[in-house]
């Protein structure tokens, strides 16, 4: 199986339900086909850098899941279809991947992530030079 | 090497007009630093690496190395893509 990376801008004029609605429709989607969602990851309203689809903000949704090489294709389609969804953007992390292991991987990384400021004293010192 | 000799025979004319520039060696700052990694959803970090504009600062500028100035351009197109950073900033206010 394949790992990828989905990040989506959903319409930021719908209401919580619908909204929830979209996620959960792509959610099955990729189940459907027989792919693994390994995590969600709601970002939130956010403003965007430019206008789409004459929009200043949107929902940013990001969606690591693992599946066969043709589920990003179908998600595609779908997602060019449905006007709740602004822009999407596929990246291919992995060739040949494990969803369980991956799973496992993300519950213990999450308390790894807060221990990266070692080496903020060294990064100071290279501004002034500029 | 064959630069700097030239540029001190320029110096040693009265009209000082080839100053020799003194060159900071610029480091790599992904290489420098491995903690640091390359990511299109971090906009704040590709940022720096922008330049007002909104257009990629060459190499030669910021000192990357082009092992990371190709990861780091790619990750800028894909953030541009979706909308984290701006293609162009031509907007006046």
């Amino acid at each position: 199986m394949r790992y990828y990376e989905l990040m989506y801008l959903v319409h930021p004029n719908l209401s919580e339900e619908e909204y929830r609605d979209t996620l959960g429709k792509y959610h099955g989607l990729i189940e459907k086909n027989r792919g693994v969602v390994i995590k969600t990851d709601e970002w939130g309203k956010k403003s965007l850098a430019y206008t789409i689809k004459k929009s200043d903000r949107a929902y940013y949704v990001l969606l690591l899941y693992c599946g066969d090489p043709e589920v990003p294709s179908i998600l595609q389609k779908e997602m060019r279809m449905d006007d709740k969804v602004l822009k999407f953007q596929t990246i291919k992390l992995n060739d040949d991947a494990d969803p369980e292991a991956l799973k496992a991987e993300m519950e213990e990384g999450k308390p790894e992530e807060l221990s990266e400021t070692t080496q903020e004293g060294e990064e100071e010192n290279g501004i002034p030079e500029e | 090497m064959a630069y700097q000799r030239s540029s001190g025979r320029g110096g040693g004319d009265s009209r000082g007009k080839f100053r020799r520039f003194y060159h900071r060696r610029k480091v790599c700052k992904f290489c420098a630093d491995s903690s640091l990694v390359i990511d299109y959803k971090d906009a704040k970090t590709l940022r720096h690496f922008t330049t007002e504009r909104g257009k990629i600062i060459p190499n030669r500028i910021s000192g990357n190395c082009a092992k990371h100035q190709r990861m780091l351009a790619l990750a800028i197109k894909r953030a541009r893509n979706v909308a984290l950073l701006p293609f162009t900033t031509s907007i006046v206010r």
